[in-house]
């Protein structure tokens, strides 16, 4: 009788964890995004659709259009400290989705994973039906929530919702540094689906909502899908050669001495050097 | 705005400057619009992160040479088009047209189109 009754039992625990194992997580009901995706060939400007530079045509509010002059003004001067990337920061949210390297999208039930070649990030994209909590420690890459649509009514999820806040600086758009508002408040709303015509294009539209804007930025990032590439590790501070001290940018010769990036660079001040030891 | 930044904003030098970049920092300190050319040895290729250097030892009219660091796309761009850590090597005697840095130190950007091996050997990715 011992026998019977222990004997249902875990035939019942079999059962149970079996319902359980499928409801977890239905392939079938996602979409494919397995695969290696790229941005393809063109430049790395934010908007991908327009020339870079303030041909992006950015709604910035006058105060931040300064800024951006500035930094565009900055950058042909050949300086770089508006762009904390070129000293290997993470890109962050939203430049992450550049993907300079390719992106690899990883689906579960409860979160879906965006992980970028370039400088190793890493996306969460929480899934699970939770609520945003009262505090967030903010990070490069944001805390992001998102939502399985079934757009097409198809029975299948073909989009994915997704709301990302407490993104932390220092941060820029893209390369020209396209800036964004110094209290840190911008929100990412996202809808990411993979194009109906095809199967191996994903795209993202992304719209920022952010103080320095006039009003809401959407962009749509397009990706390309190769289903059997290689991937390869990009590790940024191994051997990057972009110095910034101060405001000013420099290069890194062969022997690892600074040089200058422009005409009449000065150097770095040495003041807490003992400049009498020559 | 002031006239002349307005000026250097809209020109079509910056604009060339402002969209040429493919990667995660600005080319800008390089002058992609006047290239000068290289000779020398490789002296080394290093293929590593964020992005590949040639050290070229380029031959001086008064028979020394100067070292210079040149910059150019990933490894992995780089692996996509053919090349492998071993596709130049020390010692490979190249030409190289390269956009120099502003400044007029002894540095710049290549990228594939612009390399050739002096003993005529195939590039990969470059036509």
């Amino acid at each position: 009788m011992l026998y019977r009754c222990s004997a249902a039992a875990v035939a019942l625990a079999a059962v149970i964890l079996a319902a359980a194992v499928a409801q977890a997580h239905d392939e079938t009901k996602y979409p494919d995004l397995r695969g290696q995706w790229s941005r393809g060939k063109g430049g790395a400007q934010w908007d991908q659709s327009k020339p870079g530079g303030l041909r992006q045509e950015v709604p910035l509010t006058p105060e931040y259009r300064a800024i951006y002059e500035a930094n565009i003004k900055a950058e042909f001067a050949g300086g770089e400290a508006y762009n904390p990337q070129a000293i290997c920061m993470p890109s962050g949210m939203p430049r992450m989705m550049i993907a300079y390297e390719p992106l690899e999208i990883i689906v579960t039930a409860e979160v879906t994973y965006v992980r970028v070649d370039h400088m190793s990030e890493f996306r969460r994209i929480y899934t699970d039906g939770r609520g945003w909590p009262d505090k967030i420690e903010p990070t490069f890459a944001g805390y992001s929530i998102g939502k399985w649509i079934d757009a097409n009514g198809d029975g299948r999820y073909d989009v994915l919702e997704v709301e990302t806040r407490a993104v932390r600086g220092p941060h820029a758009y893209d390369h020209n540094g396209i800036p964004f508002h110094k209290d840190n408040q911008v929100v990412f709303k996202e809808r990411i689906y993979i194009d109906k015509a095809d199967p191996d294009i994903l795209r993202d539209e992304i719209t920022s909502i952010d103080n320095a804007l006039t009003r809401p930025w959407t962009v749509t990032r397009t990706y390309y899908r190769d289903r059997n590439a290689s991937w390869y590790e990009h590790i940024c501070v191994e051997d990057n050669h972009h110095v910034i001290i101060g405001k000013e940018s420099y290069f890194l010769s062969p022997d690892g001495l600074l040089m200058p990036t422009r005409k009449d660079q000065p150097p770095p001040d040495l003041k807490f050097f003992n400049q009498a030891r020559k | 705005m002031p006239r002349k930044l307005a000026g250097f904003l809209v020109s079509g030098a910056f604009v060339l400057a402002s969209g040429a970049a493919l990667g995660h920092h600005s080319f800008a300190m390089f002058d992609q619009q006047n290239l000068i050319e290289l000779e020398g040895a490789v002296k080394e290729f290093r293929y590593s992160a964020p992005h590949a250097f040639i050290i070229l030892d380029v031959r001086q009219e008064d028979g020394t040479t100067e070292a210079w660091i040149l910059e150019g796309v990933s490894p992995s761009a780089l692996t996509r088009e053919g090349w492998s850590r071993e596709t130049i090597s020390p010692g490979d005697q190249v030409k190289i047209k390269v956009a120099p840095l502003r400044s007029g130190a002894p540095g710049g950007w290549w990228t594939i189109d612009k390399v050739n091996f002096r003993d005529g050997r195939p590039v990969p990715g470059n036509p």
